[in-house]
């Protein structure tokens, strides 16, 4: 081992990763080159005197800037569930929108003839939907709050399944 | 990492997660300050350190209930600061840093010391030099380029283990360490430059 291949190893000695037998060559080697000896006590002085002088090197946050995060933070973490929950009723206003003017759609038969094909083949197998919609096309009268709540998870379903770029309702 | 502190850790993502109001104190309190030093010491600029702290605390609110705890917290969050201060960086010009391959070991070609060498080891040891020779070591951990700085900090200033440093940074352990390497061999040089003539001057 010579002294630079001793230099470019020195990480592997310090964290004990180094397999023993270089070890060992490297140790012979350092017993008796006075420069690598230097080299590595003062490498590993540096490394020593970093974590001891931690708190030296680091940046302390000063008490203004301190000051103005906590203010953000804490009012971001107030704003941020409200922010949440105004978002998700929304998105739950804009599905019974969905839902409703499909139901419509259907009395109306302006259902496009793909989204016609998904409800007719989803009706023949689901008695609860099949009955309601028959209900609904003999009176044609859509109720506030209408399609009940079982009704409109199997709507919001149906939705999903239709392949993209089609449409829902007839131009 | 020791237990007490990851415990610390468990019962803050907790109350994260409920979104109970002592959460953010807990938060404030374990982690604003090691936000902001790791911010500082990779953007090097209090404005843009403070801003960055701000968009890792609000992705740790708002992703919090979807933390896959899978990692430690602190882990986590650090590499929040980490991909954030990257990201602003990378819309920056770089800061001119110095070229680590000048301030390599020199040696002769058959691999010998090619400069002699000062053996500062026991001078250091003084306690009266510690104020000056951590400003030292932080002015040129600012030197070196991002690369080796983020490793320089995580794995030898805040003392994590090379597996934690990894990790966070995405990197494998071999890469970190030989950038640790390098930054060390890169300040240990300079340190060295600096105890035998800066500080007579």
């Amino acid at each position: 081992m010579n002294c630079k291949e001793l230099a470019y190893m020195l990480a592997d000695y310090f964290d004990r990763s180094m397999d023993p037998r270089l070890r060992e060559e490297l140790d012979a080697h350092l017993a008796m080159c006075e420069p690598c000896l230097v080299f590595t006590k003062t490498y590993q002085a540096l490394s020593d005197k970093t974590r001891l002088l931690r708190r030296h090197i680091e940046y302390e946050i000063p008490p203004e800037v301190a000051k103005r995060l906590e203010t953000f933070v804490r009012a971001a973490a107030l704003k941020y569930p409200e922010k949440v929950r105004e978002y998700r009723d929304q998105v739950e206003r804009d599905r019974r929108e969905k839902v409703a003017d499909l139901v419509r759609a259907v009395t109306a038969g302006k259902l496009s003839s793909a989204a016609a094909l998904l409800m007719e083949s989803h009706c023949a197998a689901c008695p609860e939907c099949r009955e309601y919609f028959d209900a609904l096309r003999k009176t044609g009268i859509l109720q506030a709050g209408d399609p009940p709540e079982g009704i409109r998870s199997h709507v919001i379903g149906l939705m999903q399944t239709l392949p993209p770029g089609e449409e829902f309702f007839l131009a | 990492m020791s237990a007490e502190r990851w415990k610390e850790d468990e019962a803050l993502l907790e109350s994260l997660r409920k979104g109970a109001p002592g959460g953010v104190d807990e938060l404030l309190r374990l982690y604003q300050g090691k936000i902001f030093n790791l911010a500082m010491s990779i953007l090097k600029n209090e404005s843009d350190a403070e801003e960055a702290a701000q968009d890792v605390f609000m992705t740790v609110i708002r992703k919090a209930d979807t933390f896959q705890g899978n990692s430690a917290f602190y882990s986590w969050i650090y590499r929040i600061c980490v991909n954030t201060c990257l990201m602003r960086l990378r819309g920056k010009r770089r800061n001119e840093t110095v070229s680590i391959e000048e301030f390599m070991p020199v040696f002769t070609d058959q691999g010998m010391h090619a400069s002699p060498m000062d053996d500062w080891s026991k001078e250091v040891e003084r306690d009266a030099l510690n104020e000056e020779l951590g400003r030292m070591i932080r002015k040129y951990t600012e030197e070196l380029s991002e690369k080796y700085r983020v490793v320089f900090v995580l794995s030898d200033v805040e003392g994590l283990s090379n597996e934690e440093t990894a990790k966070i940074l995405g990197l494998t352990v071999p890469a970190i360490k030989s950038r640790l390497h390098r930054a060390r061999l890169y300040l240990r040089e300079q340190l060295s430059r600096y105890l035998r003539e800066g500080k007579a001057g």
